[in-house]
């Protein structure tokens, strides 16, 4: 095993340990908003109102990864994989444009 | 949305994602069709609340993968750059696609996910190596992974990456029109065309999948076919789904279950095309 093999296993526990968090955040977020939407008269934070935040952070969750994965790629000089990382956050962002102009 | 609907969308989505978790799928497969079919829901709706349980089940079962060292994160972010061009093209489309023409689409990729089922995957381990003859300066994407059966690191390499790439563009396509992660044309393409180890290519592909959908799911979030009490329940079954899935997978056996597979894949099949030709035979579709 050559020593380049190393470095990338940070990359990736780090990748790793922040999708794991996001997702539970995520699944705990729509929980609540599931039990709320149960009651039927609650106040502001409406169960809809709640699970579509969970849902938020599920599509914000792979769009971090991409911003993380950029910043690293920036830490290590790898600037043509950084550059690939931009490329793919100006195309998310994008598709939220366009959803907004074709509503 | 009364309870008792939210409840058995619940448990739908917790089956549908657990039958394409035992597999490796993403669930967005079975979770089109069955809520179309036995939840009468819409099919926009059904494709909105499973493109976020595509990302939810995508990063609920990335870590181990990373952590084995399968995931080739360069060659990710370099695929998705195609990726999600093809999901913002699938975006543009969706809009003015007929309903008949997704569920015959998606009928199509069923009956090509039975047959790719059926056919026989090659044992990675097996699979004869090239030695690296010479170091690739330009592109830092071939890599190595452990190997558990071998006990050692396989060292692979990355070809064809153009052709790789139109292949992904029209997996980022037709995931955005269906709301399916398109596992089943992603892990085929990176097999065949880049010549990557087939475990490799599965946990590429799963790692990907997330971030292809995310471009769509913005979209479809401002567009309003993100329906919270669905997609939140269907989100939370595929990861509960996926985890269970996993599970059951490690310990059943494997054959018989494929033959199951392809049987309700071909069903589904069946009823997309059906619902194809006579739309109107299902409520809200029009």
């Amino acid at each position: 095993m050559s020593s380049r093999t190393v470095k990338p296993v940070r990359i990736e526990s780090l990748l790793a340990g922040v999708l794991n968090v996001g997702t539970w955040l995520a699944s705990v977020v729509i929980v609540a908003g599931l039990v709320l939407s149960l009651f039927k008269r609650t106040p502001f934070p409406t169960g809809a109102q709640v699970i579509t935040a969970g849902i938020g952070l599920f599509i914000l969750l792979p769009i971090l990864r991409v911003i993380l994965m950029r910043t690293i790629f920036v830490k290590e000089r790898d600037y043509k994989f950084a550059a690939a990382a931009a490329v793919v956050l100006l195309i998310i962002f994008a598709g939220f444009a366009i959803g907004i102009l074709s509503k | 949305m009364n309870t008792g609907t939210e409840l058995w969308l619940f448990a739908v989505s917790l089956g549908a994602s657990a039958l394409g978790g035992m597999l490796g799928m993403a669930s967005g497969i079975f979770i089109v069709p069955v809520l179309t079919m036995f939840g009468h829901v819409d099919i926009r709706s059904a494709i909105g609340a499973s493109i976020v349980s595509v990302i939810a089940c995508s990063c609920s079962s990335a870590a181990p993968f990373l952590k084995g060292r399968l995931t080739n994160v360069r060659l990710a972010i370099v695929l998705e750059t195609a990726t999600t061009a093809g999901a913002l093209s699938g975006v543009l489309l969706a809009g003015t696609i007929p309903a008949s023409y997704l569920f015959f689409i998606f009928g199509m990729i069923l009956l090509l996910s039975a047959q790719q089922m059926l056919a026989k995957r090659r044992d990675p381990a097996l699979a004869p190596t090239q030695p690296l003859t010479g170091r690739s300066t330009t592109r830092r994407l071939d890599s190595s992974y452990p190997d558990r059966a071998l006990g050692r690191d396989i060292a692979y390499r990355v070809e064809r990456l153009p052709m790789g790439m139109m292949l992904m563009y029209g997996a980022g396509l037709i995931s955005a029109l269906l709301g399916i992660g398109s596992g089943v044309l992603k892990v085929p393409a990176m097999d065949t065309t880049l010549r990557l180890p087939i475990k490799v290519s599965s946990a590429t592909s799963n790692f990907m999948i997330s971030v292809t959908a995310a471009a769509s799911a913005g979209a479809y979030l401002v567009r309003g076919y993100i329906v919270a009490p669905i997609a939140g329940s269907v989100a939370l079954g595929s990861v509960v789904g996926a985890i269970l899935g996993a599970r059951v997978l490690m310990s059943i056996s494997n054959d018989r279950i494929r033959l199951l597979f392809v049987v309700v894949l071909v069903a589904l099949a069946a009823q997309m095309f059906l619902a194809a030709f006579g739309a109107d035979f299902f409520r809200g579709t029009a």
